[in-house]
């Protein structure tokens, strides 16, 4: 090796471990060191272990650095870790977990933890395909896969894998409607963002796997998420408009069913009662009927006289008995009549007497009695 | 002796010095050229320990891992004239050393400057030639991929550098174009939210005259059935009558005109002034009348 060429065991900083196999050895070396100090200042004999200040200072210096040395050539690495060594500056070996050695100042080794899922968080707003804005939020879950392009391949690996995961997104968001995007989209949209991040950062050879892409979140703008959120109410409101309508319609109608089943049971009664009772005022007559065919001129009678007796024996009546009376007479009707017109209709009820039928009756009656004044006077005068 | 002693420590001195300046180490991470008076020698010196002249050999190192050039947002023209203000960064490497060196002296940020510059006129070019939708949409990787191969070959040739990728974080509208679109978004929604309200008037509006019909037929039918029921009873009931009346007519308007005498004087209001000549009361006065 070119290094070793120029000088001796001396001139190599780490040559001290080198040569010292043991105390002993260690003994001569200071001595030689110190018969060099001495030479160096020149003042001494080169036996004497009189070295000033300086021979303590040198042994401790050594001690020191050889013990440093040693620290730094025992290295612990970790189960989740992988560590690379640069030997000279130039990639050597990779080491696994467990107790691994080196040669200090030669080798140079860099750990990396390779388990650890690592996690970045984006969020920004972006254009979708038709022009709209939306408010994305992804985070990247990553660990390093292989740890010699990590450390050697990629300056700042981290923030690469940050760039490529954005432009991931934006290019995919791109791609895709706003509509798509904040529904049915998520679940596609962060598998797609995560292909597309692994295959930049494997074109970059940056050694990192992206293990996962979460859409965190996916929504308009906060300028027009009231604009959004009404669309939703409206949504909402369709649907009760339409349930309202329902219940209206699921009262009317049976409603009305129950009302035409009334209808129909009223008719129904009519037919039966109109009918009954023409069977059982038929029945009657033709009955009657076979009695007065029997007798008819005393049924006649009886029966005239029942009736006209009934009439008679219920209502107030003037009897007007001619001859002992006077030519003129007054009769008070409207005071008899009168207040009870009204009454007698309602209380007839069903019965068609009103009161013009009533001024009839009376007309009929006082045309009746003017007619047979001249009579009257005729049997006095045959007296 | 002690001139031997002081010349061995001036020549121990000297080795250090010498060692310290002829041995130089390339890392795994960089690349390096060797000039001999300022004239590259070796333009590509590998990773490990390298051996040189002092004085006469100079030694630079570069990096030779991937670089990122992350340049500040950039307002572009698209061809239908609108402005987009584009992030963008670049993935590159150092490829050609000695070119490398000799374009830039060894500096990065010089390299930077004319990455940067010759990205930025690149996208400006390819923006251009493109509209809005296309640039956001389907072409983004089209267009990168176009930069990248056209950019590679001057820039190899020009300062020694590889492109590895060029990409867009982002493409933004002018803030007073985002009001805008925020605009049309909301108009977007109202029309859509209108819609649906709309609608769920309409089906209401449905549903309900809907309702009425069936209301109104339920109705009409049962008022129908009703009537058809009551004109069959009146006319059973005529048939009946008329039947059983056929038999005696004077005798059956006797009967009935007696009951329609006894119904309508049924109440005490009534007044009857009565004539005693009638035929009710021939007895009354004279008991042997007629």
């Amino acid at each position: 090796m070119a290094w070793n060429e120029p000088g001796g065991n001396n001139q190599d900083p780490w040559g001290g471990r080198r040569g010292n196999d043991g105390p002993p050895d260690l003994d001569q070396v200071i001595k030689k060191a110190m018969d060099k100090m001495g030479g160096l200042f020149g003042s001494k004999p080169p036996a004497g272990n009189s070295g000033g200040g300086f021979g303590p200072i040198v042994v401790i210096a050594l001690i020191i650095g050889v013990l440093a040395a040693l620290y730094d050539s025992v290295n612990i690495i970790d189960q989740r870790e992988q560590a690379v060594v640069l030997r000279l500056g130039k990639y050597y070996e990779t080491l696994g977990p467990g107790l691994q050695f080196k040669l200090p100042l030669i080798d140079t080794l860099i750990k990396e933890n390779v388990t650890r899922v690592q996690s970045k968080s984006l969020k920004s707003k972006m254009l979708t395909e038709d022009e709209n804005i939306v408010d994305v939020a992804i985070s990247v879950q990553y660990v390093i896969s292989d740890v010699k392009d990590y450390v050697l391949n990629v300056r700042d690996p981290q923030s690469s894998l940050v760039q490529a995961a954005e432009s991931a997104l934006r290019h995919e968001v791109g791609s895709s409607e706003m509509h798509f995007v904040l529904t049915e989209g998520r679940e596609s949209l962060a598998s797609e963002v995560h292909a597309r991040t692994q295959k930049y950062l494997d074109s970059y050879g940056i050694g990192l796997t992206v293990s996962k892409v979460n859409l965190e979140g996916a929504h308009a703008p906060e300028e027009v998420q009231d604009a959004f959120l009404d669309v939703t109410k409206a949504r909402e409101d369709e649907v009760r408009l339409r349930n309202e309508a329902e219940t209206y319609a699921n009262g009317i109608i049976p409603e009305a069913r129950g009302q035409a089943q009334r209808q129909l049971e009223e008719a129904n009664a009519y037919k039966e009662q109109v009918v009954a009772q023409a069977i059982g005022e038929a029945s009657r007559f033709e009955q009657l009927l076979v009695e007065y065919q029997r007798s008819p001129e005393v049924t006649r009678e009886r029966m005239y006289i029942d009736a006209v007796q009934g009439v008679l024996a219920k209502t107030p009546k003037v009897l007007m008995d001619v001859e002992g009376g006077n030519n003129m007479m007054y009769l008070p009707l409207d005071k008899i009549v009168g207040n009870r017109v009204s009454d007698s209709v309602s209380e007839s009820g069903g019965q068609h007497l009103t009161a013009s039928d009533l001024d009839k009756v009376t007309r009929q009656v006082m045309d009746e009695i003017r007619q047979r004044q001249p009579s009257i006077r005729r049997t006095r005068e045959a007296r | 002796m002690s001139s031997k002693g002081l010349f061995a420590s001036i020549f121990v001195l000297l080795l250090l010095v010498v060692a310290a300046n002829s041995l130089f180490i390339i890392k795994e991470t960089e690349r390096g050229v060797l000039l001999k008076f300022g004239e590259v020698v070796d333009e590509n010196l590998k990773p490990g320990l390298h051996a040189k002249i002092p004085l006469v050999h100079k030694v630079r190192k570069f990096e030779a891992r991937v670089l990122t050039l992350d340049y500040n947002p950039q307002s572009y023209l698209t061809q239908d004239k609108k402005p987009l203000i584009v992030d963008s960064f670049v993935k590159w490497r150092i490829k050609d050393v000695s070119k490398y060196y000799t374009a830039t002296s060894g500096e990065e940020i010089s390299a930077s400057r004319l990455l940067a510059s010759r990205v930025d006129d690149g996208l400006r070019r390819q923006f251009a030639q493109r509209t809005v939708h296309e640039v956001i949409s389907g072409q983004r990787d089209e267009l990168m991929q176009d930069l990248t191969k056209s950019l590679n070959q001057v820039v190899l040739a020009d300062i020694g550098v590889e492109l590895l990728d060029i990409r867009v974080k982002g493409i933004e509208l002018p803030e007073r174009v985002n009001e805008d679109v925020y605009k049309r978004m909301r108009s977007e929604r109202n029309r859509e939210a209108r819609e649906y309200r709309s609608r769920g008037r309409e089906l209401a509006e449905g549903i309900r005259a809907d309702a009425d019909r069936r209301q109104i037929i339920i109705k009409a039918n049962a008022y129908r059935d009703a009537e058809k029921l009551r004109g069959e009873g009146d006319a059973q009931a005529a048939k009946i009558y008329a039947e059983a009346f056929n038999k005696d007519r004077e005798f059956y308007s006797f009967v009935r005109s007696l009951k329609a005498y006894s119904e309508t004087f049924k109440s005490e209001g009534d007044v009857m002034i009565l004539d005693s000549d009638s035929d009710f009361f021939k007895y009354l006065g004279t008991p042997n009348a007629k």
